[in-house]
């Protein structure tokens, strides 16, 4: 089928179904049964097998029409992290109301005691008749009071390397043992939670993967997180396209605070400007590079330079602005926006892997220099020092 | 010239880049271009004749003055790989400089007599336009020209003149009672002294150049000349951002090269994350460069309404891109970088030479101001 006639076929099939007064849960089942959730899935599991680059046409046709429900295929990390490593009853019992909507999920990875090295994780799970039960802490979890289920990470072996004693389950979320607290950020947000696990329990038959071969299985959750990421990025700036003007926001806030003739600050305000029209270029160069090994080089360093991106804009923000940069709140909206930039500019250089993480990996997998020795490589996790 | 999308390559374009890479390599390598570093001109006629003959010192020059009539984009191509290399040469004044000046000055007749020449490689000419204090175009011009009957005559001097050794022919900026003018000038002309300045960067040779009184040839029109000068000065700097790029690339290349190779604490230095992290920034640096240096090309070629702006950003990026992966590179290379011996310094003067050339960072920086205030006010 060529893009033209499966555009024409998604539009047909909108027409003679979508309508924006049906109720949420009969258009659900409608897509669902349809295969238009998960387009690129096989047809013996909920999809109709287009390929990746179909799928996504046919998720833009159903957003250009303001229909909900299709797309699980990219952005359902629940469901694609199922198919790829679940068992077909896991399939079964857990994909379809997942894909419906009818369930929700959020992840359960990162621990106080785990940030960048998320294998260091001391959550643990041990068995118990047809349950595992679970006593831990999670941290940097959104959503996590909606959620129906947590795509949990937890210790089932401590005699081994830590890498190979980590387990992969669907932890049932709506439970006694499981309490969740939302974490004040340091701009005064709460978007992320904290999530305390005192004996909660998982059936047996929501373990994901084999006994102990989670991080294998993370692998797989995380490559999809990445991929919607990137989804996301690439989106998110074409909708931002006049984003090019708000490049001069820096100037209307210098000539309102009356520092536009300054030298100093109109050399601040080119510099960020080029730090910042520089990263766009990168991007577009990304976008149009044949070869995979450039598009790639680019991208690692995209995070990097946008971290330095918004914390540079924050700061020559701070200098245009002066003594207003003291003062916070809704009285205060100019003091208070730079400060705020100013503070979630870290959201960036730390979320999602630090950007000293990044530069490891930038300079280990695009430059190819030696990764740090390993010392406890071969050493039981128990024997860690912590 | 066809538009395309930026950064798109065509086929033609590869084969350009790796044609110039293999000149490169076999004429420009570390010994070559030492070599050619102790000389007092700069210039390897030999060198110059198979630029010539690859089509390189006729790439900007039209196809009806024997040229390739080619663009920002090609000369960008080129450039990269000759920056890369350091290569020792009067090919940024004879290639790039004189035939922008040339084209912007619009004398058909000086085209005719001089661009089939340097695309043929007989010529090497170069172009004064800086006075003391900037490299940029004196704001008042001390260098002045009086005609007696229809023959010129400037008196005054340029400073920062680009292969002055080696060039046979200067197009000088001075001013007349009709306004400023490119005059061409022999450097045997009598009243004229070309003085070698001592550089920084080995690898591009610099002089003064005093005129009394010096017999001088009218080129374009009277009172067009800051124009001129000034128009040449951006399509040269588009080519010059590609040279940064290039060599900003070649020094991320040495620093990693060597940190997988030196070994301290028994352990490949570029293990340790206080030497990768150096790289990982040299590497964003570089390739940022790279990019600009690539965007602007194209925004020239296709004579986008913001090509000033973006040329402005860009020379004021590269040029501190250029100087920090340099200098970072010696960091890395630590005591042998601090050697004579080794290649890291030259870099790093090139780097620096290359940050003044065509003005320096912050005058770009004040330039792309001027130009989006502009813009707002024109909307």
């Amino acid at each position: 089928m060529t893009d033209d006639e499966l555009r024409d076929e998604v539009r047909g099939w909108l027409a003679a179904n979508w309508n924006p007064g049906i109720d949420r849960a009969s258009w659900a089942q409608i897509v669902f049964d349809a295969g238009w959730a998960v387009p690129s899935w096989e047809p013996e599991w909920y999809g109709r097998g287009l390929s990746d680059a179909q799928s996504r046409l046919a998720a833009a046709e159903f957003a250009t029409a303001g229909a909900p429900g299709c797309g699980h295929d990219r952005a359902n990390l629940f469901a694609c992290t199922l198919h790829d490593a679940g068992t077909d009853e896991q399939k079964r019992r857990l994909i379809p109301p997942s894909i419906r909507g009818e369930s929700k999920w959020c992840l359960l990875y990162s621990e106080p005691g785990a940030g960048s090295d998320l294998a260091g994780l001391r959550t643990r799970a041990e068995r118990d008749g047809d349950e595992w039960v679970i006593n831990g802490q999670k941290v940097w979890t959104s959503f996590a009071k909606t959620a129906d289920y947590g795509m949990l990470v937890a210790r089932t072996d401590w005699d081994v390397p830590k890498h190979q004693g980590i387990s992969f389950f669907m932890l049932p979320m709506r439970q006694p043992g499981v309490e969740i607290r939302p974490i004040h950020q340091i701009t005064g947000e709460s978007e992320f939670n904290e999530v305390f696990i005192e004996d909660a329990r998982v059936p047996a038959e929501n373990l994901v993967g084999e006994l102990n071969a989670g991080w294998s299985v993370l692998q797989t959750a995380l490559g999809y997180e990445r991929r919607f990421m990137g989804d996301l990025a690439r989106t998110a700036k074409d909708n931002k396209r006049p984003r090019a003007e708000k490049a001069n926001l820096l100037v209307e806030l210098a000539r309102e605070a009356a520092r536009l003739d300054d030298p100093y600050i109109r050399q601040q305000i080119a510099r960020v400007d080029g730090l910042a029209t520089v990263n766009r270029w990168n991007t577009q160069r990304s976008k149009a590079a044949a070869d995979r090994v450039e598009a790639a080089t680019l991208m690692a360093l995209g995070k990097i330079a946008m971290s330095r991106i918004l914390h540079e804009t924050a700061r020559v923000e701070t200098e245009i602005v002066g003594a207003e940069a003291m003062l916070a709140g809704p009285e205060n909206p100019i003091g208070d926006g730079v400060t705020f930039r100013t503070m979630n500019a870290y959201f960036t250089s730390i979320g999602g892997g630090t950007d000293q993480i990044q530069r490891n990996i930038i300079g280990e997998r695009v430059l190819g220099l030696p990764k740090e020795p390993e010392p406890y490589r071969n050493t039981p996790f128990r024997d860690l020092p912590h | 010239m066809p538009t395309s999308a930026p950064f798109s390559v065509s086929d033609e374009q590869r084969a350009l880049r790796s044609a110039v890479a293999d000149l490169m390599a076999r004429r420009s390598a570390e010994a070559q271009v030492r070599a050619l570093t102790a000389t007092d001109t700069g210039f390897d006629p030999a060198v110059w004749r198979e630029l010539a003959a690859m089509g390189l010192t006729g790439l900007l020059i039209g196809e009806e003055y024997g040229g390739a009539g080619a663009g920002p984009v090609e000369m960008g191509i080129a450039m990269e790989e000759m920056g890369a290399a350091l290569l020792v040469s009067p090919f940024l004044s004879t290639a790039v400089l004189v035939p922008s000046l040339l084209v912007e000055a619009g004398d058909a007749a000086e085209c005719a007599a001089v661009l089939p020449r340097i695309a043929a490689g007989d010529l090497i000419a170069s172009v004064a336009f800086a006075e003391d204090g900037s490299a940029r175009l004196p704001s008042t011009i001390a260098t002045s020209a009086g005609a007696i009957g229809d023959a010129w005559h400037v008196t005054g001097y340029k400073h920062f003149v680009l292969d002055g050794q080696s060039a046979n022919l200067f197009y000088v900026l001075a001013g007349t009672d009709a306004g400023p003018a490119v005059f061409a000038v022999d450097p045997g002309a009598p009243g004229m002294d070309v003085t070698p300045l001592t550089t920084l960067d080995p690898t591009r040779k610099q002089c003064r150049l005093q005129f009394v009184d010096t017999p001088a040839r009218l080129v374009g029109r009277l009172g067009a000349g800051v124009e001129v000068f000034s128009a040449a000065l951006d399509r040269s700097a588009v080519a010059l951002l590609s040279e940064q790029a290039g060599g900003a690339r070649r020094a991320v290349e040495m620093a990693t090269d060597y940190a997988k190779t030196r070994y301290q604490f028994g352990r490949a230095i570029g293990s340790f994350q206080a030497v990768k992290h150096m790289c990982a920034d040299m590497l964003l640096e570089a390739e940022s460069a790279v990019s600009a240096a690539r965007f602007v090309a194209g925004s020239f070629a296709g004579q986008a309404p913001s090509r000033i702006a973006d040329l402005a950003l860009a020379q004021a990026y590269c040029s501190d891109a250029f100087v920090f992966v340099a200098a970072t590179n010696i960091q890395v290379h630590g005591g042998i970088g601090f050697t004579w011996e080794h290649p890291a310094h030259l870099y790093l003067r090139r780097a620096r030479s290359d940050a003044q050339l065509l003005g320096s960072p912050s005058w770009h920086r004040e330039r792309y101001l001027r130009q989006i205030e502009a813009t707002r006010s024109d909307a």
